[in-house]
C-alpha cells in the first residue's frame, strides 16, 4: 500500500540522480528545467518594485572597515551604507573576528571568514521577495536565518609613519549568503582599491552592488564591480549534484570580465591535505554532528578547514552551528567551552593557543600545521590519543577516541596519494575528493529519501471536501527494515556498521534539519494537491445545494487557501491560482447583492 | 538562452562617420580581413565578442542621458548625479557575430576622481563627453582624456569626442564650438560626434559606429595575434625536421 503511494506521488521527493550516470556529455538537468514561476508574477515586475538599497541588501547586510586604534584597540571605523543597523554586541563581534587573534604574524594580505549570531530580531522588508529567490537554492546555499557571515580581507604591512609601526586594517563584508568563494573574489577586487583610495571607493562599490540583479539561483548573473564584470551562476536544487553549469568561455579578459566557476566550493583537497588519511572518519563526525574543533595556525586556515568540513556532507545541509573562526572574545565563548555540560554539537575553528587548554575536554580535535609547506606526504598517519594533546606544540593530526562505523576506503587514499606523486593538479585532486564525498553522502541518504517518500499518503485519499491527509509518521524500526533490501549496499561498496551509523544519525541535528525540511516540502505538496483537486470541482453546482451561510463560509475558506498558497509559495500547477480566483468570484456572484458587496472587499491587511 | 538581438542593433554595413574631418577612419566598409573572418568562422568568434567602453566628462554634460537615450530609449528631464559609476550592457550583432558593449558611465564629480582609474582599466574605447553649449566643458575634455589614458595602452584604445545637448545650441554657437571640437579631435586623434539625447538625434548612429569600430579593432587584434601564432607554428614544424627536436611530453593530468 505504501509502495503504491510512493509510486503514484513519486515526484514529490526528488530522488538523487543515479550515481552511475556520470556521462559528462549528457545535458545537465538544469539546462532543461525551466523554473516554476512563483505565484507572485513575473520577475521583471518584481525587480521593478525594488527601492534604492534593496538590491544591495539582497546581497549584503553591510560593509565594515575595522581598524586598530591605539587607545581603543580594534574598532569599527566605518559602516557602509551608513543607515545599516548593527547592535553594539554585533559590532564587538565583528571587531574581534575581523583581526587575527594573538600572535599570528599574518604579514601582507590575508583572507578568511567568520560567522556570528544575529543579535536582535530585525526583519527585512525584503523578506518575501528573498524567499522566492531562496526557494530554488540547494539546502546548503540557502540564506542564513539566525547568523551572519563575515568575509574578511585583512591587510597588515609595515608603515613607519604610523605610531604602531604597522598598517592594520580589515575590509569586511557582512552577509547572510554562504557564497564564500564569490565574496572572497569580490573582496580581492574591492579591498586593495579601498585601502588605496578610501571612502569614495566604498561608496562607488556599494552603488555598483545596488544595481546588481538579485541573487536568483539558476540564472547567469552579470555583476559589474569597480570596472570589471563578474559572471556567476548560483546553483539550484534542481541541478545534478557535482556538475557545474558555468563554463569558462574561451580566454576571457580578466580586466574586463571574470567568470567564477563556483561561488561556494572550497578546495577540499588543499584543506584536508594535512589530515587526509582521516577524511572518511571526518565525514562521519560531521555527518553525526559531533563536537569538533580545528586548531590552525591562522584564521585563513581555520576558516578554510571548517568550511571544507561543513561542505563535505553536501548536498546535506550541516544543521548545527559552525564557526570558521572563533575567538576567546566571542559572545558564545562561555556557552561553547563550559565544562559543566557535554561539548555542544558545533564545529569551531580556532587559532589562539589558549584553546588547546580550554577545549582539552573536547572529543575530537583536528590540529593542522602550516598548509603552505607542501612537503612530502606522510606514508601513514595514526589517529592520535586525546591525552597526548596537552602542549601547545602538539603535532598536526586528528586527536580522538572515535571508532568509525564504516570500514576505511583504501582506494580513495591510494588514488589521492598517486595523484600527489604524479603531481596531479590540485583542481583535479579536489574534483576526485569532492566526487568521493558526494557519492558517500548520496549512498547514505538515498535509503532515507526513499523511505520518507513512502510516508506520503495516497493520492486517492485526497478529497477536496476534507482537510488534506496527514503525512504518516517516521518510524525508525520501519526505516531500518527497509535497509535490508534497499540499503546503501546498492550504491556503495563500503562495508561496515551502516545500521549503527544510521541509528546515530537519526539522533543528530543534521537528521532533524533534513527531515523537517522534507516534511515541510511534502506537506506543502499535499496542500497543493488538495487545492488543485478543489479547483477541479464544480463549486457552483455544489453551492446550489447548500444554504447561503455555507456558501459564505466556502468563500472565506477559499480566500484563506488563496492567501496561504501565495504566502507559502505552494508548488502548484500553473494556472491554479487564477482558477481559484475565478471560482471565488463565481461563488460570490451567485450570492445576493448585499452580500456580494461585503465579500468582494479585499481582505484588510 | 538570451533573446535575439534587437533589430536596430544588427549591423551589416559600417556606419558612416559624423565628420570626415575628424574620424578614426573614413573607409566605406569594414576591413576586408574582418569581413572574410566573419564569413568564414562565425562560431569561432569567441574571444573578441565584448568591448569595455568608458564614458567620461565634466559634471552634468549629459553622460548618463546619452547612454539611457540609447539603451532605454528614454530621456529624463530631471538631473540625478551619478554616484561612482553606472553600468549598462548593450548587445549587438556585427556582420553576423554577437558583440556586446560594456558601457561604464563614470561620475563627473570631483569627489569620485580618485577612484576613476579603477574603472578605466582595460577599456577598448573612451568616450569623452562635453556640452556643446559650454565651452568650458570642451576645454576640460583634454584633461579627462589624459586621466583615462593613464590606465590604458594608447595604441589600442579608440577615442571619441562627443558634444551633447545639440538641441540647446544656436546654429552660430554650434558652428563655433564644432570648429574647436574638430581641432581638438584631430590633435588627440579622436572621432568627433555631435548629438542630442533629448531629441535622440545622432545617438543611435554614434553608438553603432562605436560598436562597429571596436568590433573591427578587436577582430584585427585577434587576427594579428593568431597570425603570429601561425608563424610560430611554421617555425616549429621546420624545427621538427631537425634532429634535435624533442616531442613535447604528454602531461599526466587525468
Amino acid at each position: 500500500m505504501a509502495l503504491q503511494g510512493s509510486e503514484e506521488l513519486g515526484e514529490q521527493v526528488e530522488e538523487p540522480e543515479d550515481l552511475d550516470d556520470q556521462d559528462a556529455s549528457s545535458i545537465s538537468p538544469a539546462e532543461e528545467i525551466t523554473l516554476p514561476p512563483g505565484p507572485g508574477g513575473d520577475e521583471e515586475s518584481e525587480e521593478a518594485l525594488l527601492l534604492p538599497w534593496d538590491r544591495f541588501s539582497a546581497w549584503l547586510h553591510c560593509i565594515c572597515v575595522v581598524g586598530f586604534d591605539l587607545e581603543l584597540g580594534q574598532a569599527v571605523e566605518v559602516i557602509y551604507p551608513h543607515h545599516s543597523k548593527l547592535s553594539e554586541k554585533e559590532k564587538t563581534s565583528i571587531c574581534y573576528l575581523s583581526f587575527p587573534d594573538s600572535n599570528s604574524g599574518c604579514l601582507g594580505d590575508t583572507q578568511f571568514c567568520f560567522r556570528f549570531r544575529q543579535g536582535s530580531n530585525r526583519k527585512s522588508s525584503l523578506g518575501c521577495f528573498l524567499e522566492t529567490a531562496d526557494r530554488d537554492a540547494p539546502p546548503c546555499l540557502k540564506r542564513e536565518q539566525g547568523h551572519y557571515y563575515g568575509y574578511v580581507y585583512f591587510r597588515q604591512v609595515r608603515d613607519k609613519s604610523l605610531k604602531r609601526g604597522y598598517f592594520q586594517k580589515s575590509l569586511v563584508l557582512i552577509s547572510k549568503l554562504p557564497y564564500v568563494t564569490f565574496f572572497h573574489s569580490l573582496l580581492k577586487i574591492m579591498a586593495p582599491e579601498y585601502f588605496e583610495k578610501q571612502e569614495p571607493c566604498l561608496e562607488a562599490a556599494c552603488n555598483d552592488i545596488d544595481r546588481w540583479p538579485t541573487p536568483h539561483p539558476g540564472r547567469i548573473l552579470t555583476l559589474p564591480i569597480m570596472g570589471v564584470v563578474l559572471k556567476i551562476r548560483i546553483p539550484t536544487c534542481y541541478d545534478k549534484p557535482g556538475t557545474s553549469q558555468l563554463v569558462h568561455s574561451a580566454q576571457s579578459d580578466s580586466l574586463v570580465s571574470i567568470v567564477l566557476p563556483t561561488i561556494h566550493e572550497v578546495d577540499l583537497f588543499r584543506c584536508f591535505y594535512p589530515v587526509f588519511f582521516h577524511i572518511q572518519m571526518l565525514w562521519e563526525l560531521v555527518l553525526l554532528g559531533e563536537a569538533l574543533v580545528v586548531m590552525a595556525p591562522s584564521p585563513a586556515e581555520s576558516s578554510d578547514t571548517v568550511l571544507a568540513l561543513v561542505s563535505c556532507i553536501s548536498p546535506l545541509r550541516y544543521g548545527s552551528d559552525f564557526r570558521p573562526y572563533f575567538t576567546i572574545h566571542d559572545s558564545e565563548f562561555k556557552e561553547y567551552t563550559t565544562r559543566t555540560q557535554a561539548p555542544p554539537s558545533v564545529i569551531l575553528g580556532v587559532t589562539n593557543p589558549f584553546f588547546a587548554k580550554t577545549l582539552q575536554h573536547w572529543p575530537h580535535i583536528i590540529r593542522i600545521g602550516d598548509m603552505k609547506q607542501a612537503g612530502e606526504m606522510a606514508k601513514q598517519m595514526k589517529v592520535k590519543k586525546l591525552k597526548n594533546l596537552k602542549t601547545l606544540d602538539s603535532k598536526p593530526g586528528v586527536y580522538t577516541a572515535y571508532k568509525p562505523y564504516l570500514n576505511k576506503d583504501e582506494d580513495i587514499i591510494k588514488q589521492l596519494q598517486k595523484g600527489v606523486q604524479q603531481k596531479r593538479p590540485s583542481a583535479a585532486q579536489n574534483a576526485i575528493l569532492r566526487r568521493y564525498f558526494l557519492e558517500l553522502t548520496q549512498s547514505f541518504i538515498i535509503p532515507l529519501e526513499r523511505y520518507v517518500a513512502s510516508l506520503m499518503p495516497l493520492q486517492k485519499t485526497i478529497s477536496p471536501w476534507k482537510s488534506p491527509p496527514q503525512l504518516r509518521p517516521f518510524i525508525q524500526q520501519d526505516f531500518m527494515r527497509t535497509l535490508e533490501k534497499a540499503g546503501p549496499q546498492l550504491t556503495s561498496r563500503l562495508k561496515g556498521d551502516w545500521i549503527g551509523l544510521y541509528r546515530h544519525f537519526l539522533k543528530s541535528p543534521n537528521f532533524d534539519g533534513w527531515f523537517r525540511n522534507r516534511r515541510r516540502e511534502m506537506t506543502q505538496k499535499l496542500e497543493a494537491l488538495h487545492l488543485e483537486a478543489l479547483c477541479e470541482e464544480d463549486l457552483q453546482q455544489r453551492i446550489q445545494k447548500h444554504t447561503e451561510v455555507e456558501a459564505v463560509d466556502l468563500v472565506l475558506k477559499l480566500k484563506d487557501k488563496l492567501t496561504q498558497a501565495e504566502r507559502e509559495q505552494l508548488p502548484l500547477r500553473p494556472g491554479t491560482i487564477t482558477k481559484l480566483r475565478s471560482h471565488i468570484d463565481a461563488v460570490i456572484l451567485a450570492l445576493p447583492e448585499d452580500l456580494q458587496g461585503i465579500l468582494h472587499k479585499p481582505p484588510t491587511p | 538562452m538570451l533573446p535575439p538581438v534587437k533589430k536596430d542593433r544588427v549591423i551589416t554595413h559600417l556606419p558612416k562617420c559624423f565628420s570626415p574631418n575628424a574620424a578614426l577612419h573614413t573607409k566605406a566598409g569594414f576591413h576586408p580581413q574582418v569581413k572574410a573572418m566573419c564569413q568564414a568562422q562565425k562560431a569561432d568568434a569567441m574571444s573578441f565578442n565584448i568591448a569595455k567602453v568608458i564614458v567620461v566628462g565634466d559634471v552634468a554634460v549629459g553622460k548618463t542621458c546619452l547612454i539611457s537615450r540609447f539603451c532605454k530609449g528614454a530621456f529624463s528631464k530631471t538631473y540625478k548625479a551619478t554616484i561612482g559609476v553606472d553600468f549598462e550592457m548593450e548587445r549587438f550583432e556585427v556582420l553576423g557575430v554577437p558583440f556586446s558593449l560594456q558601457l561604464w558611465d563614470t561620475a563627473g564629480q570631483e569627489r569620485f576622481k580618485c577612484i576613476a582609474s579603477t574603472y578605466y582599466r582595460g577599456a577598448q574605447a573612451i568616450i569623452v563627453v562635453f556640452d556643446l553649449s559650454s565651452v568650458n566643458s570642451l576645454t576640460h575634455a583634454r584633461q579627462w582624456l589624459e586621466d583615462a589614458m593613464k590606465e590604458n595602452d594608447p595604441s589600442s584604445v579608440l577615442l571619441f569626442l562627443v558634444g551633447t545637448k545639440k538641441d540647446l545650441s544656436t546654429p552660430d554657437q554650434l558652428a563655433q564650438t564644432e570648429q574647436e571640437a574638430i581641432r581638438l579631435s584631430e590633435e588627440i586623434k579622436a572621432e568627433y560626434w555631435a548629438v542630442s539625447a533629448k531629441s535622440g538625434e545622432g545617438v543611435r548612429d554614434f553608438f553603432s559606429r562605436v560598436a562597429s569600430l571596436t568590433f573591427e579593432a578587436n577582430v584585427l587584434a585577434e587576427l594579428e595575434k593568431s597570425g603570429s601564432r601561425h608563424i610560430k607554428d611554421i617555425i616549429r614544424i621546420t624545427d621538427s625536421t631537425e634532429a634535435n627536436y624533442t616531442p613535447k611530453r604528454k602531461s599526466n593530468c587525468c
